[in-house]
């Protein structure tokens, strides 16, 4: 039985023990003003290295946006033609010198964050380094049109292209993030995507890099030094969770401040109902569609037994209410392209010319070439085989497998049966590439301009690529190769792409599902939030936390 | 018992091998590409067939097993084809973090397991055994994730106990140097070693009361109460230590099971340990990563095993007798 004086003392332990543990608790808080804040964003996926060239991930762009910069960047209008809209980053100026040479004036105040200035030659061995085969940079052939990159003194350098066509400014600067020469000279182009400095990088940027935790956390601090202006939010934080569903909840739940994307409608409606977040639409730059594989499944030289037909292929099109399935997916958060385009694309255009949804026209369609149900089992037969087809989804996106179960109904209406074949990612993969499918449902992540993704995707040049329906029509060709090369003006080029696309659509290679809209989501104590479509981080050194918004988290020192 | 060991030794390593030769080839055989870093914007097919010849996935099976083992004799497990990094590097930054979270688990495994075991041999067959029966056949038939969401959706999402995921604070906890974020570590901690240490505590508790059940009707427990000792002790001190026996065979069990349900919970929980980094990796056929992760599991696994055995040759001399 404790007596009354050990209980005491037990008291006294204890009363001390909480003292130290408050003590412990506490932490310094200092910073205040207008350059305090810190920012979380909560991400899915982690990068892979903080080497532009060496890195495919959308999260590497976000982060080594804030790192390196370009010589000039996409303005906010979007527009990829030409030069007006573009503005300055590394390069403070530019002229054309000839109609194939582009001269770029580099900012002298322009620093390395180890102190030596960025130069001419910086640039001249970025470029050298994005073409190297040996780097192996998947960007290369985006600057394929580029002859050269030379320079003409430390602060001036010229790149000559091969050809002149309406974004030769775009393909020299958008895709190039400028590398410090004077530590990366030395190390082996090979042993690039493992090198030290992918994972510690000296960059030129407003943020400078500060740690990385593998599985966790980046973290940048901003550099308050950067010739461009001292950015706002002192902190910079990328807290990386398994899927996009766990960034949202601790978005939701104050873990973090910002997602890049809410993905689902319920995710919006959970970010509205929040009275301490701010959510923010934008064009998205994602499109996805049942691509049908022209070709035989597996043997390219055939064609395919079902979708060789184009009739055929014209009456799915017709049968597939795409704004019932977009509604029940996405709600209001997408909307039916009108072709193989994301709204990003500058030709997105609701009046281009498609094939209408029309059941009962799809349905005498097929009846007109044979295809009856000759058994009376629902599905459609001609000379003995049934129409049915296998669609092919990866497993890891639940919007694609959503669209495959309404596809699937709605094709059963129309006497088509289709089973799905759903597999992970990899090996989706791995079969769209060989060929060995007869429909699938793919995404594509689209550039700013559809001069690179479009020809890479729709015509012969991406066979074995990006092709995997292995779509060809001359016409097409012809009309993409004018809008990209030939066109003299932005209006010559909309009117090509108008012309490949609806050709494209009376062929009906594809159907056309969805283009995203995002919707970011932001904490409401984070002010001047401005996001480009094309790259949603891009303008994050504006962002800012005025000084009456600020909490314990934006004022700790450490 | 020196024999005994050198051919347990012997075993496990012979385990090791078989487990690193068959993942191995079963990811290798497995379908997919090691092409795809996302899904709106796989390599380039020419990228991507450069990468293979560097990685060296363009030779034949049998000559990459034989550089695998080759370099694995090294200690080498090559380089992560989606990490850019050596696999040693990026599973020793893992490995802690899957220790800190099976040690905490396996301490709420053994500890309720433990405790509710002996209560409810305790009180068989009365209503708090019965209810406590019933409760913990619940939860170990709970799969582990789901447990973990639920814990997630009520704990973290609706109350805000607790966070939703990660391992710190980012912010204010960057690095584990102040009591402080040591605190905020736990914290962090609670959830998911509160997922896995109950579903396997259930099991435990189960274990722990037969045994308990089977000791106290034994002579020397009867004699011990007819010496008028407080049924505290004779629970405690008599029964309870022939009564864990099972309990150290249950020791080496439990480890298999922590790490394999520490996959599930370590992506539930956005913890950035060994189970989360082999997910990910078998997602993009990142094959260095997946063989070292299997390989280093397995050792763990063997060797929990082995030290369980040595114990339970400690504490029961007839094993010993049995084995020499």
């Amino acid at each position: 039985m404790p007596t009354a004086r050990t209980l005491d003392r037990l008291t006294t332990r204890a009363a001390l023990a909480g003292l130290v543990l408050l003590a412990a608790c506490e932490r310094r808080s200092g910073c205040g003003g207008d350059y305090c804040g810190t920012l979380v964003i909560a991400a899915a996926g982690e990068p892979d290295i903080l080497l532009p060239p060496a890195s495919e991930f959308a999260v590497t762009r976000d982060v080594t946006e804030q790192l390196f910069l370009k010589l000039a960047d996409l303005g906010p209008s979007g527009n990829t033609v030409g030069d007006e809209d573009f503005q300055p980053q590394l390069a403070e100026r530019w002229e054309w010198d000839a109609p194939t040479t582009l001269v770029f004036h580099l900012d002298p105040r322009a620093r390395w964050q180890d102190g030596p200035a960025v130069t001419a030659a910086d640039v001249a061995f970025t470029y050298d380094a994005y073409t190297d085969t040996l780097v192996n940079s998947s960007f290369r052939s985006s600057v394929r049109q580029i002859a050269a990159v030379t320079t003409r003194d430390s602060l001036t350098v010229v790149f000559r292209f091969r050809q002149r066509y309406p974004e030769m400014f775009y393909d020299a600067v958008y895709h190039m993030r400028i590398l410090p020469a004077h530590l990366l000279r030395e190390v082996p182009r090979d042993q690039w995507r493992s090198t030290a400095f992918g994972r510690a990088p000296v960059g030129d940027g407003p943020y400078r890099f500060v740690a990385w935790k593998a599985g966790e956390s980046i973290e940048l601090a901003a550099d308050s030094t950067f010739f461009l202006g001292r950015p706002h939010l002192r902190r910079v934080i990328w807290r990386f969770t398994p899927d996009q569903q766990v960034a949202v909840t601790q978005l939701i739940a104050g873990d973090a401040d910002a997602v890049e994307v809410l993905i689902s409608p319920d995710n919006v409606q959970r970010a509205r109902a929040d009275t301490q977040l701010a959510t923010y639409p934008y064009r998205g730059s994602a499109y996805g569609y049942v691509g049908f594989n022209l070709a035989a499944a597996g043997d390219t030289t055939k064609p395919h037994p079902l979708f060789g037909d184009r009739e055929l292929r014209r009456a799915l099109v017709m049968a597939t209410d795409r704004g019932r399935l977009l509604h029940n997916v996405f709600g209001d958060f997408a909307k039916v392209p009108p072709g193989p385009m994301s709204q990003l694309w500058w030709i997105w255009d609701p009046d281009i010319r498609e094939l209408p949804y029309d059941s009962a026209q799809a349905a005498r369609h097929l009846t007109r070439s044979g295809w009856i149900d000759s058994d009376g089992d629902g599905v459609r037969d001609r000379d003995g085989r049934p129409l049915a087809f296998r669609l092919l989804v990866p497993t890891t996106s639940a919007i694609r497998r959503q669209y495959a179960r309404l596809l699937q109904e709605q094709f059963r209406t129309v006497g088509v049966d289709v089973q799905l074949d759903e597999v992970d990612f990899s090996v989706f993969n791995e079969r769209a590439r060989a060929g060995r499918f007869d429909a699938l449902i793919n995404v594509w992540n689209t550039d700013p301009t559809p001069s690179s993704g479009f020809p890479q995707t729709w015509t012969p040049a991406g066979f074995g690529r990006s092709n995997y329906g292995r779509y060809d029509n001359p016409t097409v060709d012809l009309l993409v190769d004018r809008a990209v090369a030939s066109a003299a003006n932005r209006e010559q080029a909309r009117r090509a792409w108008r012309g490949a696309i609806e050709t494209l659509n009376q062929d009906a290679p594809a159907v056309f599902l969805f283009a995203t809209e995002n919707v970011a989501a932001v904490h409401k104590r984070i002010a001047d939030v401005r996001i480009r479509p094309d790259s949603w981080a891009a303008l994050l050194r504006t962002w800012r936390i005025p000084a009456d918004r600020l909490t314990d988290r934006d004022r700790v020192e450490r | 018992m020196a024999a005994w060991l050198v051919r347990r030794l012997a075993a496990s390593i012979a385990i090791v091998f078989a487990v690193a030769t068959i993942t191995f080839l079963v990811v290798h055989i497995a379908h997919g590409t090691p092409c795809g870093p996302s899904e709106a914007r796989p390599l380039a097919p020419d990228v991507c067939e450069r990468q293979r010849v560097r990685f060296g996935y363009d030779q034949p099976l049998g000559v990459q097993y034989v550089k695998y083992l080759a370099a694995l004799s090294r200690g080498d497990m090559g380089e992560s084809f989606g990490l850019h990094r050596p696999v040693g590097d990026a599973l020793a930054d893992a490995i802690p973090n899957t220790f800190a979270l099976a040690l905490a688990a396996l301490l709420i495994d053994f500890a309720l397991g433990l405790a509710l075991g002996i209560y409810q041999a305790a009180r068989a067959r009365r209503l708090g055994d019965i209810a406590l029966g019933n409760v913990a056949l619940f939860v170990n038939s709970m799969p582990v994730f789901w447990l973990g969401l639920v814990l997630l959706l009520v704990f973290a999402q609706w109350l805000r106990w607790f966070p939703v995921g990660g391992i710190h604070n980012p912010v204010l906890c960057p690095r584990l140097d102040s009591p402080y974020c040591l605190l905020d570590f736990l914290w962090h901690l609670t959830l998911p070693a509160l997922t896995l240490g109950l579903v396997a505590a259930a099991g435990t508790a189960r274990y722990q009361r037969a045994a308990m059940l089977e000791v106290i009707r034994q002579d020397y427990v009867r004699t011990a109460r007819a010496k008028g000792l407080r049924e505290r002790r004779v629970l405690l001190v008599h029964a309870l230590r022939n009564a864990l026996l099972p309990f150290i065979t249950l020791c080496g069990l439990a480890f298999p099971f922590l790490l394999t349900g520490a996959v599930l919970i370590e992506t539930v929980f956005a913890w950035p340990g060994m189970g989360r980094l082999a997910v990910s990796a078998i997602l993009q056929r990142d094959y260095p990563v997946v063989t070292g992760a299997a390989l280093v599991t397995s050792t763990m696994v063997v060797l929990g095993s082995l030290i369980a055995d040595v114990l339970y040759a400690v504490a029961d001399p007839r094993i010993r007798v049995r084995g020499a």
